[in-house]
């Protein structure tokens, strides 16, 4: 999962949590908030009947029917004053909730009961309020509530997730720099521009390390350049030394196969050590790219410098042209090596009767694709994976080879940004194929 | 002709100067290049071959000398492989040739012939191989009046063995010489014996080849009546 997405519903489920908790005490705090406005209220409007009553005298509150009680209700029924007589030693004063039965309506009432004592006679005043119209708000306020925390998440959850997904960019920048780069040399050293300080210093330490790994690699290269420079004087020296031996003549048949056999030899550590130098100087750009061909061109020669080996073997090679391109700012003969390594090695890997077809074409990104496709030995998952390692490659030699063509053919590929896809069934054959930048 | 041979190494020198000798070349070494110049301003060479990395001097330098000095020798170069700035300046300073090291002695011989020919501008003779003639110049191969139909590369693999005739060249030295490019080391022994198997049916089909031997072990060899 994406580091913007699990942040943003952490952040939605934070903001549920704390919704729903606020939701669970809603209630209980808006009872209690709204009984304590109405005991206020009901205390307000006690005093105010006192007050009254002392204006007034106590006379006009009791009902003339039973003369020692008074009730009123006012017509909505929401709110009621009562006031009883009562016996001597009752003295309340207190709050409750109460239910009334009034016209076959329940109804429940805060009510204020308060004792007091008017010329010596004791009465109980009850000032009620219908809590009925408080059960409404309160249910109409939780409707609002739910509806504007509703609104409020959805809009902060698009916010944040909108927020994360531009703090985060700095980190989608840096994994495709890393994505993007096939060597530590293809690294964009240029700085992720960022007011987030951890993202610039992550930055700047992957850059510190490509850096580093990068100067390794040229030091490797160039150990390796060197020590294959170095080995070609004394390779010399041998070489020359045996072939001067065979040519003079003057050897019995068994030195004369003797001194063919160190030549031999030689030779393949002379193409061993020529090869990790093509290697070398390819990886340290050494080659220009300025030349421009038709590609087909380049197969056409190919298929003729392999042509007599392959009809010897009685191997048939198709060529499929279904598109030409001249392809630009290219070393032709480094192109010819990659294509001629891959098209030779399909030759020595298929069996007499086989068929080798190459194809030139175009995918839907417009770019060039050459495939080479045989029926030959084919390669297992491993063999594919130790392909273009160099000297891992045990599969494709035979005799003459020094595990290092494929090596070579990635370098040119690498060096040219070719992408090489390859298929491979044991026993059904390869398929490589060429997609150009 | 006189060779002088510029190479620090002296085991090389010896090599190659002993392979000389054997063909008929007057060679002297020297392993230093300030001694090589001396010997440039004073005595005439045909051919001075010359490793570039020589230790006390940059070899381009004796180049530009023997130039100004007009002595009229043919540069043939050599260095280690890899140098292609050496081999760009070496030529445009007029140097007539370039070999990188591990080279064949006899492609270093063919090369001299090479410039041989051009400079004392040798017209090029016709070849008599049995009852087969080949006509260098116009790259074709007759039998009894007959075109002997050879590809390209069937072609120079025949010359190179003629030209060298006498001599067995081994299989890596033919394809060094046919397919001299990027990737002669990826050689395949295979190739060269697939094309002289060709070249052997062609040929066979005006006349008999008995001259084109095959040498067990080792490689290929033509004898011409020259040889015995």
């Amino acid at each position: 999962m994406r580091l913007k997405v699990k942040l943003a519903l952490f952040n939605l489920l934070s903001k549920l949590a704390v919704a729903a908790l606020l939701l669970l005490f809603m209630p209980f705090i808006t009872e209690r908030l709204n009984l304590r406005q109405i005991d206020n209220e009901l205390i307000e409007k006690r005093e105010e009947i006192i007050s009254m009553i002392s204006r007034i005298g106590i006379e006009p509150f009791l009902e003339p029917e039973t003369e020692n009680s008074f009730g009123s209700y006012n017509i909505l029924k929401e709110e009621f004053i009562s006031l009883e007589s009562a016996s001597p030693d009752v003295d309340i004063n207190q709050i409750s909730v109460v239910s009334r039965l009034i016209d076959d309506e329940i109804i429940d009432y805060r009510v204020l009961s308060y004792s007091l004592t008017i010329d010596d006679k004791n009465y109980i005043l009850e000032v009620g309020k219908s809590l009925a119209r408080v059960h409404q708000t309160r249910r109409n306020i939780i409707n609002v509530v739910i509806l504007f925390l509703l609104f409020i998440i959805i809009i902060t959850f698009f916010t944040d997730f909108q927020y994360t997904r531009l703090t985060l960019k700095p980190l989608d920048r840096i994994i495709r720099k890393l994505d993007n780069i096939s060597s530590p040399d293809t690294f964009d050293r240029s700085r992720i521009n960022t007011s987030t300080f951890d993202f610039r210093e992550l930055d700047a330490a992957l850059t510190g390390l490509m850096g580093r790994i990068k100067n390794l690699f040229e030091k490797e290269r160039e150990i390796t350049y060197n020590i294959s420079h170095e080995l070609m004087t004394p390779l010399s020296v041998l070489r020359s030394r045996l072939e001067n031996m065979l040519l003079t003549g003057k050897n019995d048949p068994e030195t004369e196969t003797g001194i063919a056999e160190s030549l031999k030899t030689l030779q393949r550590l002379q193409s061993l050590v020529n090869s990790l130098l093509l290697i070398a100087r390819i990886e340290s750009s050494q080659y220009l790219k300025e030349d421009s061909f038709k590609i087909n061109q380049v197969l056409d020669e190919i298929v003729e410098e392999t042509g007599p080996v392959a009809e010897d073997k009685k191997i048939e090679i198709e060529k499929k042209y279904f598109f030409d391109k001249i392809v630009n700012k290219v070393n032709r003969s480094l192109i010819f090596a990659m294509l001629y390594n891959v098209i030779n090695n399909s030759v020595k890997n298929t069996g007499a009767g086989g068929k080798i077809k190459i194809e030139t074409d175009v995918d839907n990104q417009k770019r060039l694709l050459v495939t080479i496709t045989d029926n030959g030995k084919g390669m297992t998952g491993d063999q594919i994976r130790n392909l273009f390692m160099r000297f891992r490659n045990r599969t494709l030699n035979s005799g003459d080879g020094t595990g290092i063509g494929m090596a070579i053919t990635k370098t040119i590929a690498d060096f040219h940004d070719i992408q090489i896809r390859v298929e491979s069934e044991p026993g059904r054959g390869t398929k490589f194929i060429f997609i150009f930048p | 002709m006189n060779v002088l041979i510029v190479e620090d190494e002296k085991n090389l020198a010896g090599e190659i100067s002993s392979f000389l000798s054997r063909e008929n070349f007057l060679v002297e070494v020297t392993h230093t290049g300030r001694e090589a110049s001396e010997k440039i301003a004073v005595n005439l060479y045909d051919f001075v071959l010359l490793d570039l990395g020589l230790p006390d001097y940059n070899g381009l330098d004796l180049i530009k000398e023997a130039k100004k000095l007009n002595s009229g020798a043919s540069f043939i170069i050599i260095t280690a492989r890899g140098a292609v700035e050496d081999k760009v300046k070496g030529l445009d300073l007029g140097a007539d040739d370039y070999l990188a090291k591990p080279f064949a002695l006899v492609e270093l011989l063919s090369r001299i012939n090479a410039v041989a020919r051009r400079k004392f501008k040798v017209p090029d003779d016709d070849l008599e191989l049995g009852e087969f003639i080949i006509k260098i110049s116009s790259r074709r191969l007759l039998c009894k009046g007959n075109e002997v139909d050879l590809t390209k590369k069937e072609f120079d693999l025949l010359l190179y063995l003629v030209l060298n005739h006498g001599k067995v060249l081994t299989r890596q030295q033919l394809y060094e010489h046919i397919w001299g490019n990027i990737l002669d080391d990826q050689y395949d022994s295979n190739f060269i014996d697939v094309h002289i198997k060709n070249l052997r049916k062609k040929l066979n089909a005006h006349a008999p080849s008995p001259w084109l031997e095959t040498v067990r072990g080792v490689g290929y060899r033509v004898t011409t009546g020259a040889d015995n």
